[in-house]
């Protein structure tokens, strides 16, 4: 185990004119399943290299247990790295490709064997220590690849989309085993993903990446519950965040309302009186699908939208319904029961939570912060 | 849901497997066309063959007939009795010597031309490259001078250097777009692995090139192998000649002596078919790797 500390890390490429990496400052400790999370060129893999030593760093200090590594060669940085394409080297069998960073280091050969086999052993590999890389499973493989990380038992396990070649039901046993991995070996890991569901069930911690620098930090539902800006609460969530332009706008006495297209939703009065000094500004309200549900399941009183049902997207499970509200230029997604009898084309009311909306500043996209319990 | 390609793949069916006939006419046409093929490129081979194992009155009596008696005793008198021998071992001095410091150094030069990002790299691997356009008659008389002034006219040494220069664009040409197409993870792999960028090169590298490396291989001891112009400019000495030159001599001394003359062109070739059989799966490899992912 062991702690990683990025100080204002920047990274220019000869030429570029933009940084790829910029000024980025990160704690991961001890133990901790960090996640690096962005969409592709957005520096995060950059990042990941910077750490194991592959990519030099331009600017700004790196440190694992308070020793600094800046222009430490990876092979001295302990580090050991799972990469997207695995890696292997094809033209050896898996006992040495797993072997094969433990003989550089002069170790005896019966120690190496019995580290071998145990990692094996752990990753359900034994079976298969004889076989070249062409010879196995994509899952297999990327075991492989995990394995010859293991072997080294080092000070910090870092992963580059490890599970974006594999198809999707692989993908998923495969996140619980570097679960299960993690909570076994109680190892410092820094994943790489543009995936948000991996983000969002592997991470004890999401750092989220856009343009070369850190968004957000935080606990993966804390970031899910309290996005700090529209970017962020788009790129989490399967569907993403509802985003409509909107309006606040006063009623009578110190009553607020959300102004969408045509609708006009009443404020709870706690909220109302939050909101009260942003009276007549514009906003841009935003409301996950599942925080929006029929009006035949709605408490009395909801704030309540009449909407057109331009499609039904039954996924088994749930249903999802894409709504067109009257004036309102974007689209409104709602995750609703799997018995609903929604049909497209028919006009139906919806509930809004509006105890779980988030609002936005039209001009800098960030997060008008609303003090209140959810 | 994802579904695999492998799923997804359906067999093509052959228009022609629905008409059984038009399926036999086209198959039978194409045997005969390469059978045809076969026999205009092995028959010249397979008459040499023959002929080698003829005397010259047998091969002017009938110049197409098979063998009735093998006179296996004509090769041992070309190889000791025309000095074929002496020209064989030199040819395989120089060309064995070559083509292992070709591979070695083409190889390390495509590594480092391929994987490392350095100012003049491109520069550099244009001016190696350009030289191939240069034909050999241009340079000769050049390499002549260069090589009296250094004392290496006449030497198997001097001619050595010689096919080792003229060969090496060609090498580091076929190795460098090879060695491009590795992954840079497998690099990257190494290097946290602990090995150095040396041990990388001979550990990794050239296992993973092993069909590339046969393929340069291949085609730098063939032609080598019958590499003429050069030598025939700067090899002065009979017992320093190679093979090709070794031929040209004795066609000129004994123009008539057609079986002695196909006996050591048998000679010639019996290495260069060996080379072929151990390395054409490698060859293949390496003319194909890629184009599948």
């Amino acid at each position: 185990m062991a702690v990683v500390t990025l100080r204002n890390i920047t990274k220019r490429y000869d030429g570029g004119a933009e940084a790829a990496v910029r000024d980025v400052s990160l704690d991961v400790g001890h133990g901790e399943f960090m996640v690096l999370l962005g969409p592709s060129g957005c520096g995060k893999s950059t990042a990941l290299r910077m750490i194991a030593g592959l990519e030099s760093i331009s600017a700004g200090t790196l440190a694992i247990d308070g020793v600094r590594m800046n222009g430490v060669p990876a092979k001295d940085r302990d580090i050991a790295m799972v990469f997207q394409s695995y890696a292997l080297y094809p033209h050896m069998n898996v006992r040495d490709n797993m072997a094969f960073g433990l003989r550089r280091r002069g170790l005896p050969r019966g120690e190496i064997d019995q580290a071998v086999s145990e990692t094996a052993a752990l990753l359900g590999l034994s079976p298969y220590l004889s076989r070249k890389p062409h010879a196995l499973s994509g899952g297999q493989r990327q075991r492989v690849a995990l394995g010859r990380a293991i072997v080294r038992k080092p000070k910090v396990f870092l992963f580059d989309e490890p599970l974006s070649n594999l198809d999707a039901a692989l993908r998923v046993s495969m996140r619980a085993e570097l679960i299960k991995l993690h909570q076994r070996l109680s190892a410092t890991m820094i994943y790489v993903t543009h995936d948000q569901v991996e983000a969002m069930t592997m991470g004890t911690r999401i750092c989220i990446m856009q343009a070369g620098g850190i968004v957000q930090t935080g606990a993966p539902l804390d970031i899910y519950r309290h996005p700090v800006n529209t970017f962020v609460a788009a790129f989490l969530g399967n569907p993403p965040m509802n985003l409509l332009p909107a309006r606040l706008d006063r009623g009578q006495g110190s009553t607020l309302s959300v102004t969408m297209g045509d609708a006009q939703l009443a404020l709870p009065p706690n909220l109302g009186n939050i909101l009260l000094p942003h009276a007549g500004r514009d906003v841009i309200f935003g409301l996950r699908p599942e925080e929006i549900c029929e009006s035949s399941g709605a408490p009395p009183g909801a704030a309540s939208l009449r909407t057109r049902v331009v499609a039904v997207e039954p996924l088994g499970a749930e249903t999802l319904l894409v709504l067109a509200a009257a004036g309102c230029t974007s689209e409104i997604v709602a995750r609703v029961s799997r018995d609903s009898m929604a049909r497209a084309g028919e006009t139906i009311d919806v509930h809004l939570n509006l105890a779980a909306m988030q609002l936005f500043d039209p001009q800098t996209t960030e997060v008008i912060p609303i003090q209140q319990e959810h | 849901m994802n579904v695999s390609a492998e799923a997804l793949y359906v067999e093509p069916t052959l228009r022609s497997a629905r008409r059984p006939l038009a399926g036999h006419i086209a198959r039978s046409l194409l045997l005969i066309l390469l059978a045809g093929y076969t026999a205009f490129s092995a028959g010249p081979f397979l008459w040499l063959a023959s002929m080698s194992l003829r005397t010259t009155s047998e091969i002017s009596a009938n110049h197409y007939a098979l063998p009735s008696i093998l006179h296996w005793e004509k090769f041992p008198a070309a190889w000791f009795g025309s000095s074929y021998g002496t020209y064989f071992l030199n040819s395989l001095e120089v060309v064995v010597a070559a083509v292992i410091v070709l591979t070695l150094i083409g190889a390390m030069a495509a590594f480092a031309f391929a994987r490392y990002r350095f100012r003049m790299n491109r520069v550099l691997y244009f001016v190696i490259f350009s030289t191939i356009i240069f034909p050999p008659q241009i340079t000769i008389i050049s390499l002549f001078q260069v090589l009296v002034d250094y004392g290496l006219f006449n030497s198997l040494v001097g001619l050595t250097l010689v096919y080792i220069a003229f060969q090496l664009p060609l090498t580091v040409y076929i190795l460098e777009s090879f060695f491009a197409r590795v992954p840079q993870d497998l690099f990257d792999a190494a290097r946290m692995d602990g090995y150095s960028d040396g041990a990388i090169f001979w550990r990794v590298m050239l296992p993973i090139g092993l069909p590339a490396i046969a393929t340069t291989v291949i085609l730098n001891f063939i032609l080598l192998w019958n590499e003429f112009l050069y030598a025939v400019v700067l090899i002065a000495d009979d017992a320093k000649r190679t093979l090709p030159l070794g031929i040209q001599k004795f066609m000129g001394d004994q123009l008539e002596d057609i079986g002695m003359i196909s006996t050591g062109m048998m000679i010639s070739v019996i290495p260069v078919v060996i080379l072929y059989v151990f390395f054409s799966e490698k060859l293949i490899q390496g003319m194909t790797a890629g184009a599948v992912k």
